[in-house]
């Protein structure tokens, strides 16, 4: 699934570990999902989506 | 925004001393308990039962003394990549174990050889374990290069 989920992240000068602390999870997880190799869990979808004000299409869209 | 939250990167040098020493304690129990199973050949049983229980004695204690101040728990661990690397390593690990068995079975039962249990279930154990550990290596691997 693609994202933009890097963008967001470097719009406000986030790293990584920065929003792996923010959403409760690894570093590993923000890379593999940066990088398009993990799709998150709903739950975790949600989380990302909160921490950016946005909803979930607006990060995720299906391939 | 929460910034990340690892706690420190070391820990106070008695922590080191702690976990070293109840690794050692914990190598020389299991020593002990090894050799005296085996008294015709003490120090020899002894010292393989060192070698074996000395990385995971100290480990053991590096997790309880050390880890704890060194690296923050994910709030969400349940939801981060590693347990799906880790599932996917243990599911591809199940399956060459299974094919292990039936193709051991079968040379087994043509060959009509004869066998101790024993090496074989450790053999098994051994097998699985590299297994699954070589295999997420490998997915973390390819997902973070």
């Amino acid at each position: 699934m693609k994202n933009n989920l890097a963008e967001r992240r470097a719009e406000r000068r986030w790293t990584q570990a920065d929003l792996a602390a923010a959403l409760g999870v690894s570093r590993q997880t923000v890379i593999s999902i940066e990088r398009e190799k993990f799709d998150p869990s709903l739950p975790l979808a949600f989380q990302i989506a909160r921490t950016f004000d946005c909803r979930i299409e607006d990060i995720f869209i299906a391939d | 925004m929460s910034k990340a939250s690892f706690t420190s990167r070391w820990t106070p040098v008695h922590h080191y001393v702690l976990a070293i020493v109840l690794g050692v304690i914990l190598t020389l129990a299991v020593s002990v308990a090894v050799g005296a199973s085996n008294p015709d050949d003490f120090w020899l049983a002894a010292g393989i039962g060192a070698l074996c229980a000395a990385y995971p004695a100290m480990s053991l204690g590096a997790k309880v003394f050390v880890s704890n101040h060194t690296a923050a728990r994910d709030a969400h661990g349940e939801q981060s990549v590693e347990l799906q690397w880790m599932r996917q390593a243990g599911a591809g690990a199940f399956l060459d174990v299974l094919v292990v068995i039936v193709v051991a079975s079968l040379v087994l039962a043509i060959g009509r050889f004869d066998m101790d249990a024993l090496p074989v279930l450790l053999g098994l154990v051994a097998l699985s374990a590299t297994d699954a550990g070589l295999r997420y290596v490998a997915i973390r691997h390819r997902a973070l290069k």
